[in-house]
């Protein structure tokens, strides 16, 4: 039904011309994962698909050039990709305008069914031009968002334990970027891990290499990340990388009140400035 | 005749070797839902059934993601060289694919292209690969498309065939192979049935003709617009064997080393200047299918692509060379 | 010789910096001598090659061997400042020590090019690569027709080996034209003024007999190129060397290769007849 709405409106959109391609997802294989496709010929909207195989969070091909060089585009989000659109917004990245937002209604992907679905608050995309299929949205538990980081420093209560968890973990990180690549929130033209004056972390996948790397880019995502999980679904060899930002974002919520892309008006954590910023931490 | 082993006499052979002291490598599961080629610690780690092929290749083993080249010393203005590891570890591979096995034969010919790479061969020499072959596959495989097949032996020093009932025939392909089985099979008047394998899913003949014409072709841009320009693919590929060469170290002294790289990132070429050849995602893509299936093949005769389908199921947009090729395969006949 | 017969082909052989020459804000010119003396006496190579020059804790990076062969007592190459490793070799002083592997790549066919005029034409940077090949050609007098040198580049402060340029014209039935792009010029300046596709286009050089090695930035190269089929020269006599991203230099790590063919073993030096037949892939 969605995906009939979908397709429908696809067309509509590409007939009149009021955007040049539709970012969404096909599915040539059933079963097998959807994945990214960018139709720009109304005649092939049948291409396009929306099941719980849509797992992609389609929002990080904004940043593209082959993609912006194709014109307007109308995107298909989810409520948690949503969360993507108003960070770049606020962070100078996208204009909202420039952009035809298709929200899907969705309860959740994966089967089993994927972690953050278990928490989700946007069922119901709030921010789209066009919304399509209807689903409930039940309050959630704020303890449990956190829940797979919980579980995880349950398991591993003590700093030796941890850090033997993650040597175990980021000693098998080949720096595919795989998680860097997928991630809609890393969008540096120039990557601080692709520079060499200075190189500031071994290029190396050792573990001085991995620990510098992983460790620096959750960092650079502290307050930013939208909990896509798109990191840790990419990551090749299994590394549970979602546990690193979920550690952040607790601390971003807990210290500054913060969750990136829930609430468009909210001030950003590192990108803003306010004189009634806390400084009770500087000693 | 042939020569067979029980399922049990194999496992009680590897923890054999594992207690020779040989690096002993072979399918696990490393956490829930992730089986790889890993280092075993006893048999019970082993991996025999329930899954199609694990998520690596077996090429780390042979061709580590970071291998250190020689170390260098600063004492004052001097500065000395020394190699930098000891022989490599005799190695046992047990679990291999014949996807898996098959690329070192043809690794073989680039790292002994005029410039004979040592650090490669005296990895292949230690290692010993134990290949299992193949009774089931999925829609990512197209082994047999690429001149392969289920129970392919290139590469293998012994190639396991299962048996029904839970035995596997033994078929030592070499003297290493023979060596490592000698007295733990038993003949028996069996013969495994030969697996037919994935069908062909493409003609490599008439792909081949259609790439070697493709430089301009639209096919690039409509493929590769999802790639993310990471390195998945390449990493779990048992044939990439690209690399990078790196310093690293302090004012004391350090360690020249290579690491894996990947013609899919944007770094790969660019030049001190800033111009970069392959500019985007489609030349790069085109860069890694025309590597595969033209220039090493018009090299080396030998295409670089076992079709073990690893880049279609690590890619996270589901973008495998098996993807292009059947695109490829289309374009050709619609001319 | 290939490589420095070691087991290990990536591990490089020390060389001391016995000379250092600022060509330009810039630009410098490096000589150096193995520190092995017997190394340096055996050493040999073919002018055209390349070697693989390192800073130790910065990195490797490829440059042409821009000395001639026939100078055995020692190595030179050239290089600008615009990276990671280049910015290494910038602070290196006399007496330090630096890796050194090769000599890798094909060179220019110097024996084909005997009994023929040759027209040597570079800009800027891309002069060291001519240099070699001048001086080869220059040592060997008697082999070679005329030769004719043009060389330009943007300002008179961009030009290296100028002390040589002069040095080139002295020798017999030698035609040296240097040019700075106009604007360029300082009101010392002696020379033409004009881009080196321009100056070439009036400089009435015959082609007769003749073979080109043409070596500079894309610019230069592409409207050169039409100069010189109009002069007459066939595709197959004008030579170039190319450049691509390097780092292994032996054919193996995958990244220098232009289509089919491996800037670092096939090349880099190609004839125009060649690269004609390569995709835009450097």
């Amino acid at each position: 039904m969605q995906q009939q709405e979908l397709r429908q409106l696809a067309r509509k959109l590409l007939e009149e011309g009021t955007v040049k391609v539709v970012i969404g997802y096909g599915q040539p294989v059933a079963g097998a994962p959807a994945f990214p496709v960018f139709i720009t010929d109304p005649a092939k909207v049948d291409t396009l698909v929306w099941n719980e195989q849509c797992f992609h969070n389609l929002t990080g091909y904004l940043k593209r050039k082959e993609i912006r060089a194709l014109g307007k585009p109308a995107i298909v989000v989810k409520g948690c990709d949503e969360r993507t659109l108003v960070m770049l917004e606020k962070e100078s990245q996208i204009v909202r305008s420039d952009i035809y937002v298709i929200g899907m209604a969705c309860s959740g992907v994966g089967e089993p069914q994927a972690a953050k679905c278990a928490c989700c608050e946007v069922h119901m995309p709030r921010l789209a031009d066009s919304v399509i299929g209807q689903v409930d949205n039940p309050p959630v538990d704020a303890s449990a968002r956190y829940a797979v980081l919980d579980e995880f420093l349950s398991a591993y209560p003590t700093p030796a334990a941890r850090m033997a968890y993650w040597q175990e973990e980021l000693g098998r990180c080949v720096k595919c970027y795989a998680c860097r690549q997928i991630c809609p929130l890393c969008y540096c033209e120039r990557c601080i891990f692709d520079k060499n004056r200075p190189t500031c972390v071994d290029t190396s996948p050792t573990l001085k290499g991995n620990f510098g790397y992983h460790i620096t880019r959750a960092f650079h995502l502290a307050a930013r990340c939208i909990e896509c999980e798109e990191c840790t679904r990419a990551c090749p060899v299994g590394i549970d990388l979602r546990l690193l930002n979920q550690s952040l974002s607790r601390g971003a919520e807990e210290h500054f009140g913060f969750r990136a892309g829930v609430d468009p008006e909210a001030e950003l954590v590192v990108g803003s400035y306010s004189l009634k910023d806390r400084e009770d931490f500087i000693q | 005749m042939s020569e067979t082993i029980t399922k049990d006499a194999l496992l009680k052979l590897v923890d054999e070797w594992i207690g020779q002291g040989k690096r002993t490598i072979g399918p696990t599961e490393i956490k829930p839902g992730h089986i790889r080629y890993a280092r075993l610690e006893d048999s019970a780690a082993l991996k025999l059934g329930g899954y199609i092929r694990p998520q690596n290749s077996v090429k780390e083993f042979v061709f580590p993601k970071h291998e250190k080249l020689y170390r260098y010393l600063f004492e004052g203005k001097e500065i000395s060289l020394a190699e930098a590891d000891g022989e490599p570890a005799a190695t046992v591979v047990v679990g291999s694919r014949p996807c898996d096995a098959a690329a070192f034969d043809i690794l073989d010919r680039v790292f002994n292209w005029d410039f004979v790479d040592e650090q490669f061969n005296a990895r292949r020499r230690a290692t010993t690969i134990v290949t299992i072959a193949c009774r089931e596959w999925d829609d990512y495989c197209f082994c047999t498309s690429v001149g392969l097949g289920p129970a392919a032996p290139r590469g293998s020093d012994v190639l396991l065939m299962p048996l029904d009932g839970g035995a596997y025939e033994v078929r030592a392909l070499t003297d290493a192979g023979r060596a490592l089985f000698a007295g733990h099979t038993t003949p028996a008047e069996v013969t495994a049935t030969e697996p037919a394998g994935p069908e062909r899913k493409f003609d490599m003949e008439s792909v081949g003709e259609f790439l070697r014409a493709s430089w301009d072709k639209p096919l690039w841009r409509d493929e590769a617009l999802r790639c993310l320009g990471c390195g998945a693919c390449t990493y779990e590929c048992p044939t990439c064997h690209c690399f990078d060469i790196v310093d690293e170290g302090n004012a004391r002294g350090g360690y020249r080393a290579r690491n894996w790289d990947a013609c899919q990132f944007r770094m790969f070429t660019v030049h001190a200047s800033g111009h970069n050849p392959r500019p985007d995602q489609p030349s790069r893509q085109r860069q890694r299918i025309l590597h595969k299936f033209r220039i090493y093949p018009d090299k080396f005769g030998e295409l670089l692509c076992t079709g073990c389908g690893n880049c279609g199921r690590a890619c996270p947009v589901g973008l495998g060379v098996l993807n292009v090729l059947e695109a490829a395969a289309k374009a050709a006949v619609e001319g | 010789m290939e490589g420095n017969g070691q087991s290990n082909v990536y591990r490089p052989e020390l060389m001391e910096v016995i000379g250092l020459h600022q060509e330009t804000i810039d630009v410098k010119s490096v000589r150096l001598r193995f520190k092995e003396p017997e190394r340096q006496e055996h050493f040999s190579h073919h002018v055209g090659q390349f070697g693989i020059f390192s800073v130790f804790g910065y990195g490797e990076s490829t440059f042409n061997i821009c000395s001639s062969s026939n100078w055995h007592d020692r190595l030179e190459f050239c290089f600008r400042r615009v990276g990671k490793v280049t910015d290494a070799f910038w602070k290196i002083e006399e007496g330090d020590t630096i890796g050194f592997r090769g000599p890798y790549g094909n060179w220019y066919p110097t024996e084909e090019w005997e009994g023929k005029n040759l027209i040597f034409i570079s800009g800027g940077i891309a002069m060291p690569p001519v240099r070699c090949a001048i001086w080869y050609c220059l040592e060997n007098r008697e082999k070679y027709g005329d030769i004719t040198i043009l060389y330009g580049a943007r300002s008179v402060g961009d030009l290296v080996f100028v002390d040589e340029l002069d040095k080139w014209a002295e020798y017999e039935r030698v035609r040296v034209i240097k040019t700075v792009d106009p604007g360029g010029e300082t009101p010392e300046w002696k020379g033409d003024i004009g881009f080196v596709p321009t100056v070439l286009d009036k400089a009435s050089i015959s082609a007769e007999n003749a073979v080109a090695l043409v070596i500079g930035p894309p610019v230069m190269i592409k409207f050169s190129l039409p100069v010189l089929d109009k002069m007459g020269l066939a595709a197959k006599d004008i030579y170039t060397s190319l450049e691509n991203r390097m780092k292994c230099g032996i054919g193996k790590c995958g990244r220098c290769n232009a289509g089919p063919v491996y800037v670092c073993k096939e090349g880099p030096v190609f004839t125009l007849e060649q690269i004609r037949s390569l995709p835009e892939d450097y």
